[in-house]
């Protein structure tokens, strides 16, 4: 026998049907469904048939026939036996029928992680699963689950959840269990992993940094950033806002990935594969929006009370400090301690105006903790405003797989950077010749017949205006320097083809020195600039 | 870079324009090897040459030991930039330059 029952709210209609609706019982649940629909007059429909058994062809046709009068019809909450019906005479594709979701209970379940949205149980011995907060986070999981799968196929290596269940009065992603560390963990336990923890993170890093996501896939975080901006006008003074109002504006459009919560704790390492995780926050843009996120969990969250950053990431704020410093120095791929900080600068902006919107949202004016932490951002954002006057940077250094057809990127690479000295176009098209010249050879024969990465770093010191290339494999070790001069007092006629790359590098360029150290080929090459 | 080949007879003019490298030298070798057959006088024509790396001048080198055999080869209008190159190697001593 089937029972009918209606509940209104907001203006959706939602009728619940129970047990069994065959040809015995149709008449009568058509004439109760009629009576809840009396005074509804359009507008959203939804059949809950949670408690919904079966379902003959005779119900199907009042559905057909309520689908008629209501295009907004949806069927929620169906078992897996009534919507094989729905699927088998293709109803699932007529009308929105959406599956019920596995019900999971997380009592006496192991917390294995918290995070900001959310928190991971472990349900059983091979599964986990990430409770949401807001019990309306089906859109957010929905997004999460997509925007994961994007990035695994760019290339990414990230887990992503095979299913959505309901918890209680939330919703959760089910992930299958890693036996897996965080970043954050092996930092805390295993100091002395620092340096590889740091070249790890890096990798992935430019890895993320590094992929270009076809339009309209991710969201744009400058639209999430100029939000942030705009609330910070009635909190800062007007020109402090408009100046923070151009730089982000300054911010050029950017179709590269970003993760946006790119910390140690969403970096997990299982076996040896290092694993992205917390994909919600997905987004193309330029890099500083990284910078910012990564700067303020590492230091800015945890800056008027240092003790923050121990109950966030489980190590102190120091070793938090040294992680930073070294992975902003690895990232940049510079030495030059001023560079450094120059770019920190610019992440902090944005960070500052994150974490102030964020605190204030959140009643952080309220108390006097909260308040002096806001004026402390303030300050360092009133600072910083003073005296940075854009948020762009650029990488020095190039990572691109050694391929010739990658020619063209590194030259632009080079040229891009040697536009902003003093080179004259003569220097710049030389120094190109020479350079083509190393990446050619180093595409050519450094992996033959596999192929590998090669790195390419330019830095530029003044007085007397020096340019420094630098070229790095990790192929076979062959140092250029070792093959004679040709003969260019000869003839075309005596002249062999070839062997004019290295000798035309030697002469554009004053300075070459070789060495190979730690699997790599390195060629330092230098070139003064006569003005 | 684009070439673009101007016979008359005997004579041909290539102009190349662009940028001469790793990536853009084998379509130039190309190109020499299927129309140098029977020319006694080829022009290279570099008014438009904005770069050249050795790939470029390798072919540079292979025309000229062609031509040396079957008549002569001029390469003019080539710009500051690819002068300097060709002086560093010494291939202005072995091209024919105006």
């Amino acid at each position: 026998m089937a029972v009918v029952s209606k509940k209104s709210d907001n203006g959706q209609m939602s009728i619940a049907l129970s047990g069994r609706v065959d040809s015995t019982n149709s008449p009568q649940v058509k004439e109760q469904i009629e009576e809840c629909l009396q005074d509804f007059s359009g507008g959203p429909l939804v059949i809950d048939a949670d408690d919904l058994e079966y379902l003959s062809s005779a119900g199907l046709r009042i559905l057909l026939q309520l689908r008629k009068k209501y295009a907004d019809l949806r069927v929620i909450n169906v078992n897996s036996e009534v919507y094989e019906i729905f699927d088998m005479t293709g109803f699932t594709q007529m009308m929105t029928i959406e599956k019920a979701y596995r019900v999971v209970s997380i009592e006496g379940c192991e917390v294995i992680g918290q995070g900001a949205n959310g928190t991971v149980y472990r349900i059983d011995r091979d599964n986990v699963v990430k409770v949401y907060n807001d019990a309306d986070a089906l859109d957010d999981i929905q997004h999460e689950r997509e925007v994961a799968k994007q990035a695994l196929i760019l290339g990414i290596p990230t887990a992503i959840s095979y299913d959505v269940v309901r918890v209680g009065d939330s919703y959760g992603s089910v992930f299958e269990l890693l036996d897996a560390k965080s970043f954050s963990k092996i930092l805390s336990n295993e100091p002395e992993k620092l340096d590889w923890c740091v070249d790890e993170y890096v990798r992935l890093l430019k890895k993320i940094h590094g992929t270009l996501v076809p339009e309209g896939t991710l969201p744009d975080m400058k639209e999430t950033v100029d939000k942030w901006v705009s609330f910070m006008k009635d909190y800062l003074p007007e020109t402090y806002y408009e100046k923070l109002k151009a730089l982000t504006d300054g911010v050029p459009h950017d179709d590269h990935m970003i993760h946006g919560d790119y910390h140690t704790k969403n970096i997990e390492l299982t076996g040896d594969e290092v694993l992205l995780i917390d994909m919600d926050t997905l987004a193309v843009g330029h890099p500083v929006f990284e910078l910012a996120s990564m700067y303020n969990s590492f230091l800015g969250f945890s800056e008027y009370n240092h003790e923050a950053i121990k109950k966030f990431q489980g190590f102190d704020y120091e070793l938090s400090q040294k992680f930073w410093n070294k992975v902003l120095r690895k990232y940049l791929g510079t030495e030059d301690e001023a560079r450094i900080r120059d770019v920190e600068d610019k992440a902090r902006i944005v960070g500052y105006t994150r974490m102030i919107r964020r605190s204030i949202r959140r009643g952080g004016l309220e108390t006097q903790d909260g308040k002096a932490e806001i004026d402390l951002w303030m300050g360092e954002l009133k600072e910083l405003l003073d005296r940075v006057d854009t948020l762009t940077f650029e990488s020095e250094e190039l990572e691109i797989e050694a391929d010739i057809e990658n020619l063209p990127e590194v030259m632009s690479f080079i040229e891009k950077r040697l536009e902003k000295t003093d080179c004259s176009l003569k220097d710049i098209n030389q120094i190109s010749v020479a350079a083509e010249e190393i990446f050619s050879n180093i595409s050519h024969y450094a992996y033959a017949p596999e192929t590998g990465a090669a790195y390419i770093r330019v830095e530029t010191s003044e007085d007397p205006i020096t340019v420094t290339l630098t070229f790095m494999d990790g192929g076979m070790p062959y140092d250029p320097l070792s093959k004679e001069d040709p003969d260019v007092a000869l003839s075309a006629d005596e002249r062999e083809i070839g062997g004019l790359g290295i000798f035309l590098v030697k002469n554009i360029m004053d300075d070459i020195e070789y060495k190979y150290e730690n699997g790599k080929n390195i060629l330092i090459l230098k070139k003064e600039i006569q003005k | 870079m684009k070439i673009d080949k101007v016979p008359e007879g005997t004579k041909l003019t290539i102009n190349v324009s662009g940028r001469l490298d790793t990536t853009t030298a084998p379509q130039l070798d190309e190109e020499l090897k299927a129309s140098i057959d029977g020319i006694e006088s080829l022009i290279m024509d570099l008014d438009e040459l904005e770069y050249i790396s050795s790939a470029g001048l390798r072919v540079l080198l292979y025309a000229q030991k062609v031509m040396n055999k079957q008549g002569e080869m001029i390469v003019r209008n080539a710009n500051e930039q690819i002068m300097e190159i060709f002086e560093v190697t010494g291939f202005s001593d072995i091209l024919t330059i105006k």
